[in-house]
C-alpha cells in the first residue's frame, strides 16, 4: 500500500492541478486501499499543503541558481517548471542539483519553442555553473609533479570545466532587470574554482578551448596540441607560444596543478578574465 | 544506545546555517554547546562549505541530521546516497546520525519535503528494519525524528505514541523528539499536546528539537522553523525534559534567520528552561530515592 500511496501523492504534489472530480480520477490510477483513499478524499486541502511546500522548496532552489533566466522568461518559465515537475520530477537527493536536472529536461523543449529566445539555455547554464563549479570535488593532487614532459598528461584541479555557448551570455549585465540580448558569438569558457572558492571564468579562443579540453580529458600536452591544431588546420609551431602562455596562466591561477611543467613555458597571455559574482547562495 | 549517549554533545545547540557560518568560524566562542548540520548540504561536493565545516568541527561538536533518506518509503534507501552519507558521517565523526519518520521520495522522484507515513504496524516494522540496517551501514547509532504531519494518509491503525512504541520495540535506534512538531500536530489536529507527549517513549529520547512555526490564513500551522520558539512549546519542552533527563536540545531556525546574536540569546532562554527541568528531574529522583530508602528501612 505504501507504494500506491507514494505514487498517488507524487502525482498530487508534482502533477497538474486537480479539482475534486479530478482527485477521484487521480486516486483511481493508483493502488490505494479504501482507507488511504478515504483519508485523502476526506481532507484534500490538507494533502494539497504538501503540493505547495514541495513546489516552494524546489522553486526557491532553482530561483537561487538561475534568477536572471527566470526573470527573463517570466510566466513561460513557470509553464516549463510545471512540465518538469509533472513529466519528470526531481530525482536527486541534493537540492543544489535540481536546477541541472531541470535544464537537462527543458533543453530540447526550449530549442523547439519559438517563444523562448535562442540564447536562453546558454544563459541558464551559465548562471547554474556558479553553483555547479562551486560544488565540484576537491583538487586531486597528482602523484608526480615532475619537470615538463610533453609526452605526459597534465593535472588540473577537479573544479574545472570548459563550456561552450552559442551566445556570449557571460557578457550580459548581472542585473535581473536587464533584458538586453547577448551577441550570437561562439563562446568557450574555462570555468574553475579558485583558492578562495570563488568561481572564475576565462574566455578561450576555439583553438585554446580544444587544447584545454583534450588536456582535461587526459591527453599529453603534445597529443592535445597536435589534435587541437589538426582540428583547426593550424600549424602546431604557430600555436605553440599561445598555448604555452595559456598553460602558464592556468598554472598561475592554481587551476593547473602541474605547476613545474607549466612554469617552464613562456609567452604572452591571450585570455580575458571574468570573475563570478556568486560564491553560492542559500541552501544547496 | 545508552552507552553511546555518553559521548554525545550535551547542553543546548543550534542548527548551523550558512547565513552565519562565517561568524561561527571566525568570531569569538559562542555560548552554544554544539551545532547540527544536514549532511546533504555538505556531502558529495567540494568547495567552500565542506572546508568550512571541517573548521567548525575544530571549534564545536557537530551532529548530523539528514533530510532525504526517505526512511519510510516503499523502496529501500538509495545505495549511492547511503555510500555518500557513510563517507560524510565518517568525515564529520558525528556521534550519531538522525533522519525523519517520513518518506521523501516516490520511486525515483524526490520531494525534498517530509511526507507523512501511516501509523500502522507494517510501517513500524519497515522503518525499524531500515533503522537497524542504517546503523550497521553507518557504523554508529541512529535516531529518528517525529515529524509534523498536516494530514495522515490512513489507515490510522495506531496513535502516534503507540506507533512509536511499536517502532522502538523493534529497533535499538533513538528518538529525536521534536516538541514543536508535537505542538503543531496537536493544534492542527485538535488534540492535547501534553497528553500526546505523555505517550512518547521518553527512555529512547537521545536529542530534543525545538523550533518556531507560522500560522497561515486558513488557520493551519506550518512547521517553518521561521520564528522564535513560543512559550507553549517551551513549556512542552520543559515537560519532556522532566521525563528524559539531560539530553542535548537543539534550536532549529531555517527561515527568516535573524542575526546570530539573537539566536544565541534564544539558545540561552532554552538553556534556562532545560536547567530548570533537569533540576526538577534531579529533585524528583532524589525524593524518590529517599522515599525508597525510607520504605526499605521501615520494612
Amino acid at each position: 500500500m505504501q507504494a500506491g500511496l507514494e505514487s498517488a501523492l507524487a502525482e498530487l504534489v508534482l502533477g497538474p492541478p486537480v479539482d475534486r472530480e479530478g482527485l477521484g480520477a487521480l486516486l483511481s490510477r493508483h493502488a490505494l486501499g479504501p482507507e488511504e483513499r478515504a483519508a485523502i478524499e476526506g481532507a484534500p486541502e490538507r494533502f494539497l499543503v504538501y503540493r505547495k511546500l514541495v513546489r516552494n522548496t524546489l522553486r526557491n532552489a532553482v530561483g537561487l541558481a538561475i534568477p536572471r533566466t527566470m526573470a527573463r522568461l517570466g510566466p513561460l518559465f513557470d509553464d516549463y517548471f510545471e512540465r518538469f515537475l509533472a513529466e519528470r520530477g526531481p530525482r536527486t537527493h541534493y537540492l543544489r542539483d535540481v536546477t541541472t536536472e531541470l535544464l537537462d529536461f527543458v533543453a530540447p523543449l526550449w530549442a523547439d519553442d519559438a517563444r523562448v529566445p535562442a540564447w536562453t539555455h546558454d544563459l541558464a547554464r551559465h548562471e547554474a555553473l556558479e553553483i555547479v563549479v562551486a560544488s565540484l570535488g576537491e583538487p586531486v593532487v597528482p602523484r608526480e609533479l615532475g619537470p615538463l614532459d610533453a609526452e605526459r598528461p597534465l593535472a588540473f584541479i577537479e573544479a574545472a570545466r570548459v563550456v561552450h555557448y552559442a551566445f556570449a551570455v557571460h557578457r550580459l549585465p548581472p542585473s535581473e532587470d536587464d533584458r538586453s540580448a547577448p551577441l550570437r558569438e561562439p563562446t568557450a569558457l574555462f570555468v574553475y574554482r579558485d583558492a578562495e572558492h570563488d568561481v572564475r571564468y576565462l574566455e578561450l579562443t576555439p583553438l585554446a578551448a580544444a587544447f584545454v579540453e583534450r588536456l582535461l580529458a587526459g591527453e599529453s600536452m603534445k597529443a592535445a596540441l597536435l589534435g587541437a591544431c589538426a582540428g583547426f588546420g593550424t600549424e602546431p609551431s604557430v600555436a605553440l607560444s599561445g598555448t604555452a602562455a595559456l598553460l602558464s596562466d592556468l598554472s598561475a591561477r592554481g587551476a593547473l596543478l602541474g605547476q613545474a611543467a607549466a612554469e617552464s613555458l613562456r609567452g604572452p597571455a591571450k585570455t580575458s578574465d571574468h570573475r563570478g559574482t556568486l560564491r553560492e547562495k542559500g541552501p544547496p | 544506545m545508552n552507552e553511546d549517549r555518553r559521548t554525545l554533545p550535551n547542553g543546548v545547540g543550534l542548527g548551523l546555517r550558512w547565513e552565519f557560518l562565517e561568524e561561527v568560524l571566525d568570531g569569538p566562542p559562542l555560548a552554544v554547546d554544539f551545532f547540527e548540520v544536514s549532511p546533504e548540504n555538505y556531502m558529495r561536493r567540494g568547495g567552500y562549505y565542506p572546508a568550512a565545516l571541517e573548521r567548525v568541527l575544530t571549534r564545536y561538536p557537530l551532529v548530523t541530521h539528514g533530510l532525504t533518506l526517505s526512511l519510510g518509503a516503499h523502496a529501500p534507501p538509495d545505495a549511492d546516497y547511503l555510500r555518500e552519507l557513510t563517507s560524510e558521517v565518517e568525515r564529520l565523526a558525528t556521534p550519531w546520525h538522525s533522519d525523519h519518520l517520513a518518506f521523501t521520495s516516490a520511486g525515483a522522484q524526490a520531494f525534498h519535503e517530509l511526507l507523512p507515513l501511516p501509523f500502522t504496524r507494517d510501517t513500524a516494522r519497515r522503518v525499524a528494519d531500515r533503522l537497524e540496517a542504517l546503523s550497521e551501514t553507518l557504523g554508529r547509532p541512529v535516531a529518528v525524528e517525529n515529524i509534523t504531519y498536516y494530514a495522515l494518509p490512513g489507515p490510522t491503525e495506531l496513535s502516534e505514541g503507540d506507533f512509536l512504541g511499536e517502532l522502538f520495540e523493534r529497533t535499538r535506534a533513538g528518538l529525536l523528539l521534536d516538541v514543536n512538531n508535537v505542538y503543531v500536530n496537536a493544534q492542527n489536529h485538535g488534540f492535547d499536546a501534553e497528553q500526546a507527549l505523555a505517550s512518547f517513549p521518553f527512555d529512547r529520547v537521545v536529542e530534543v528539537h525545538v523550533a518556531g512555526h507560522t500560522h497561515t490564513a486558513s488557520g493551519l500551522i506550518l512547521d517553518t522553523h521561521g520564528a522564535k520558539v513560543i512559550e507553549p512549546v517551551l513549556a512542552l519542552l520543559e515537560r519532556a525534559l522532566a521525563h528524559t533527563g539531560p539530553v542535548p536540545v537543539l534550536l532549529e531556525r531555517d527561515n527568516d534567520v535573524p542575526p546570530l546574536a539573537e539566536l544565541v540569546a534564544e539558545v540561552q532562554v532554552i538553556r534556562a528552561v532545560c536547567e530548570r527541568a533537569w533540576r526538577a528531574a534531579n529533585r524528583s529522583v532524589a525524593v524518590s530515592t529517599q522515599r525508597a530508602r525510607a520504605d526499605a528501612s521501615r520494612a
